[in-house]
């Protein structure tokens, strides 16, 4: 038995993806250099800048802090399985373009995967007559993102875009 | 909660500039589309890791790469003593200047770096040795097998500790640490000012060291052709043309038209990107040792803080003189100046020219003087970080006024406006060596003081201290120098390189066009902007309009985007460019439609006979006639493909008026910014929702300066804040919303009446907060507070314990 690799399957934007890893690569390891999903971006090494979140069976999780073997068998999304490429962006997307929300775009992959979680409670608990979330609470979530060209403001405004209750269907 | 309200002074626009129009680029960044230089994945590639000394100050005795070079993947293990013919990185901004047509060599200033340190390591970080392996993890793994011996030899972190007496040495060649002594303004006469003045005020000031942080560290790919000899460099920058040529010429002895530098999509840069650095001339040479394999290194983000320029960095002693009615007499500054190591690509002239001629601000100021020791020590090199010199100039300046306004018992407002540039004074020579072009500095500071609500800050004042909150108001004005710039003007400062830009037009035959700029984006959405440009200019759609940079296969030369010039210099040189189109086509246009020239005129995209609407021809019509070229007389040639060559007459100098709001907890010592006004002049803008996103990060990058960040090195010289948990950078939850207003005042040296805009709002930010924070302090006594004003430091202050 080779303990130098371990075999193993992830569900990668609804493909199922089979190779063996080493025990100690992390998850945005094998997006990026495994799978070429590039999208997901690296910016630090502490688990700090947030610009590596993808969503885990549908949690947003920072993938430079997750091992490729403890994801073994989940579902991953990356911002390549948000979109396709040139198609159409989802309701987030849009209202971050209108609200100019990004600049160099470095941390965008990163806000948006884990934006859509935030803006996909909302829009659920907003079907259900909820109210959407306050702007300290997208603050607050926007916490484990890092961006330092926005100031954030955009980023703020086309979250509460996006959850507005007029605006097309987020994902 | 405030909201952002976006009060305009300006009209209008008739055509498609200075309208809000949303950014091209955004939907590919949305996806994730778009190509970073760590996604750059080349054929063959292999992968670079960087040996930095882990100490701040030793000789090398010995290093030994024989084990590192057995480790499986390994290629290449290489050392100082590979690259012998390799010359060090060139400074080219040496403070003092030059009188002369002809450049002195860069290597003029003692202590430049070289590419590896072979004998003296002088900071934690500094590059000694570099690893090429099949994957990134191999390359890193091996770094640990390379054994070092070092001596170590005493170290110094402060400017001022390194110039005393009996400091650590750096550089043989710089006995005592000194690299510059630079001073601008009248000395006599502000110390007789000084001297003779009713009131004078002093403040003792560290502006902190910081950094900048992009979140995508920096990274390069080398690539070498043996067939042709080329080299290409990708990276991670914001000036291709000029790192191609101090790399080509300077650093590898390589003809200029042999290295092709590719600027991808770029992280952000905020200034330190624009520097030249060891590791993008190593990957060069490493894929030529390795026979044109392509080399690959990516930072990380403890790599970059160890390694990629600094910010900031001065301890100032500072006076202002005046009257006890309010005139400000005299301004003098002296200041220490960290340079870090070795002076990286412009550092000394940030810290001297780009600081010390702005130190009067908004300021009508009889008397000035500034002067600025730059000292090596054993951190890492300094350089530009966003709103560089001129944020550290606002910040004693303003400090100062209110200072003085304390001190004469005045409202740090009136102050402000009894003192400012009067409007018809302009060109206003500060006597520091800047000539402000043009600005109504009243209306601005007017502005500012009714969007903040100022007159009735007393009341919230009252109110806030009922609920255990002491709220306090600062105002911070600047001035800010963009446009760099004039080349003969810079050649003064010291500037060894051209700094004019460029831009070509190219209308294809379909009626399509391409721009093609030196400049280089970094996030600013030029694609988005400069086919405004073109588009307004040229009366067609901007969707027509496709814009090229980065490249320098493609691009004609420029310097790049730094200095928030991108607007005021490569803007101006597609308007001018597409002047020509304009005036070819009015020529042409006489001959397709058969009328002299004097008839003809340009308007909507097309070409007409005066008077005659019905005579005409379209945009789409003339691109497809010049492309074929029948019937054009000798004199006109056919295509329309231009080039211009943008130089301006002088610097243009934004300006603006920042009011800060605080709320400081009784029993935490937290700082919150509770609101935030801030109105800039920036002449005429491009696209007002692209300036204001640049503004907001601006702000918040200045209000991280005031409350969070600092590099701090421990008496070894280690850097302790050398990530994202120990140095803070701030949360989206560490900003309100702003408002944000706008004055007009065009500058009028460039086509465009454009000035900067993208950094200045980092100006004032950290002068505004300070002086609010002091503000609701000053009843304790607290005349200041040096930055950052940490929870723990406010605390004390509340206490009543002494800084
Ligand atoms: S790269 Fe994962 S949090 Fe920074
Ligand atoms: S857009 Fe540049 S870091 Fe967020």
């Amino acid at each position: 038995m080779d303990l130098t690799r371990i075999e193993l399957t992830l569900h990668v934007n609804g493909r199922p993806e089979e190779f063996a890893a080493p025990p100690n690569e992390l998850l945005v390891e094998r997006l990026r250099d495994g799978l070429g999903l590039t999208g997901t971006k690296v910016g630090c090494d502490t688990g700090q800048c947030g610009t590596c979140v993808v969503r885990l069976d549908g949690r947003s999780v920072k993938s430079c802090l997750i091992l490729t073997a403890s994801a073994a068998g989940s579902e991953v999304t990356t911002i390549e399985g948000v979109t396709t490429p040139g198609g159409e962006l989802t309701g987030l997307q849009e209202a971050l373009r209108q609200e100019h929300g990004t600049q160099c775009g470095f941390c965008t992959p990163g806000m948006v995967m884990a934006l859509g979680e935030l803006v996909e409670t909302a829009r659920a608990e907003g079907a259900a007559g909820g109210p959407p979330p306050t702007e300290p609470e997208i603050r607050e979530w926007l916490t484990g993102n890092l961006c330092r060209c926005t100031g954030y403001h955009s980023v703020v405004r086309g979250v509460q875009r996006a959850c507005a209750p007029a605006e097309p269907e987020g994902r | 909660m405030t909201t952002t309200t976006p009060a305009q002074d300006s009209q209008e626009p008739a055509g498609v500039l200075g309208r809000p129009l949303d950014s091209r680029e955004d939907p590919g960044l949305l996806r994730g589309e778009a190509t970073y230089v760590a996604d750059i994945d080349l054929p063959g590639t292999v992968h670079m890791a960087i040996l930095g000394s882990p100490v701040a100050h030793a000789r090398i005795l010995s290093i030994d790469t024989k084990a590192a070079e057995q480790l499986p993947g390994v290629l290449k293990a290489a050392t100082a003593a590979d690259f012998p013919d390799v010359m060090p990185l060139p400074c080219i901004w040496i403070p003092g200047g030059v009188e002369s047509h002809f450049p002195p060599h860069p290597y003029g200033l003692p202590g430049a770096r070289p590419v590896l340190t072979g004998d003296t390591v002088r900071h934690v970080g500094d590059p000694i040795a570099v690893v090429v392996a099949e994957t990134p993890r191999q390359a890193a793994a091996a770094l640990a097998a390379i054994s070092v011996e070092y001596e170590p030899l005493p170290v110094v972190t402060r400017a001022d500790h390194a110039l005393a007496d009996g400091a650590p040495q750096l550089h043989e060649a710089v006995p005592g640490n000194l690299n510059a002594y630079w001073t601008c303004g009248d000395k006599d006469r502000t110390d007789a000012a000084v001297a003779a003045a009713e009131v004078t005020v002093e403040l003792d000031l560290v502006n902190q060291r910081t950094i900048n942080s992009p979140i995508e560290p920096r990274g390069a790919v080398g690539v070498y052709d043996p067939a042709t000899g080329e080299y290409t460099l990708h990276a991670s920058t914001q000036g291709p043309h000029n790192h191609r040529f101090l790399l080509s010429a300077l650093v590898l002895g390589i003809p200029f038209n042999k290295l092709r530098v590719i600027a991808p999509t770029v992280g952000g840069s905020f200034g330190t990107k624009g520097y030249l650095y060891p590791d993008m001339a190593l990957v060069l040479l490493l894929s030529k040792a390795l026979g044109g394999r392509p080399v690959k290194w990516v930072d990380t983000r403890t790599g970059l803080m160890n390694s990629t320029v600094q910010g900031r960095d001065h301890r100032q002693h500072v006076t202002l003189a005046g009257t006890r009615d309010g005139r400000i007499t005299a301004v003098r500054c002296t200041s220490y100046a960290n340079l870090g190591a070795y002076p990286s690509t412009i550092g000394p002239g940030v810290a001297t020219a780009l600081m010390g001629r702005s130190i009067s601000g908004m300021y009508d100021i009889p008397a000035a003087f500034c002067e600025v020791y730059a000292a090596f020590t054993n951190t890492v090199p300094l350089g530009a970080q966003r709103g560089s010199g001129r944020a550290e100039a606002a910040f004693l300046m303003e400090r100062l006024v209110d200072r003085y306004a304390a001190e004469i018992g005045m409202d740090p407002a009136e102050v402000r406006r009894r003192n400012l540039v009067p409007k018809e004074k302009f060109p206003y020579d500060n006597g520091l060596g800047w000539t402000y072009d043009s600005g109504d500095y009243r209306l601005n500071l007017d502005r500012a003081l009714e969007l903040s609500g100022y007159a009735g800050m007393p009341a919230r004042k009252a109110a806030a201290r009922a609920r255990g909150k002491r709220l306090g108001v600062g105002i911070a004005t600047y001035v800010a120098v963009c446009g760099v710039g004039p080349s003969t003007r810079m050649s003064k400062e010291g500037m060894l390189g051209g700094t004019w830009e460029s831009a070509n037009i190219r209308v294809h035959p379909t009626g399509e066009v391409t721009v093609t700029v030196g400049s280089a984006s970094t996030g600013q959405s030029h694609g988005t902007v400069f086919a405004q440009v073109a588009a307004d200019e040229l009366g067609i759609d901007p969707g027509q309009v496709q814009v090229h940079e980065g490249d320098t296969l493609k691009a004609p030369y420029g310097q790049g985007t730094y200095g928030s010039r991108s607007y005021s210099m490569a803007a101006p040189a597609i308007a001018l460019t597409a002047r020509k189109i304009k005036a070819k086509l009015v020529r042409a246009g006489a001959v397709f439609l058969g009328v002299p020239e004097d008839r003809v005129v340009y308007a909507d995209g097309g070409v007409h006979e005066v008077g005659n609407p019905d005579n005409a021809k379209t945009f789409a019509e003339l691109a497809m006639a010049m492309w074929y070229g029948w019937g054009l007389p000798p004199e006109i040639e056919p295509a329309l493909d231009e080039t211009t060559h943008f130089d301006p007459p002088d610097f243009n100098y934004p300006f603006g008026t920042h009011i800060a709001v605080v709320e400081v907890d009784e029993l935490t010592g937290e700082t919150e910014v509770v609101d935030y006004t801030a109105v800039d002049d920036a002449g005429n803008i491009g696209n007002p929702k692209v300036v204001a996103g640049q503004i907001e990060g601006s702000i918040v990058h200045g209000l991280g300066q005031a409350l969070m960040e600092a590099a701090e090195y421990d008496e070894n010289g280690v850097l302790v804040s050398s990530d994202l948990e120990s140095y803070a950078l701030p949360r989206a939850a560490d900003a309100p919303f702003f408002t944000l207003g706008r004055t007009v005042t065009p500058s009028p040296h460039n086509p465009l009446g454009a000035k900067g805009a993208g950094e200045i709002a980092t100006v004032p930010p950290a002068a505004a907060v300070v002086n609010a924070v002091v503000d609701a302090l000053s009843d304790l006594g607290v005349r200041h507070i040096d930055m950052p004003l940490t929870p723990e430091k406010v605390w004390r202050r509340l206490r009543g314990e002494a800084p």
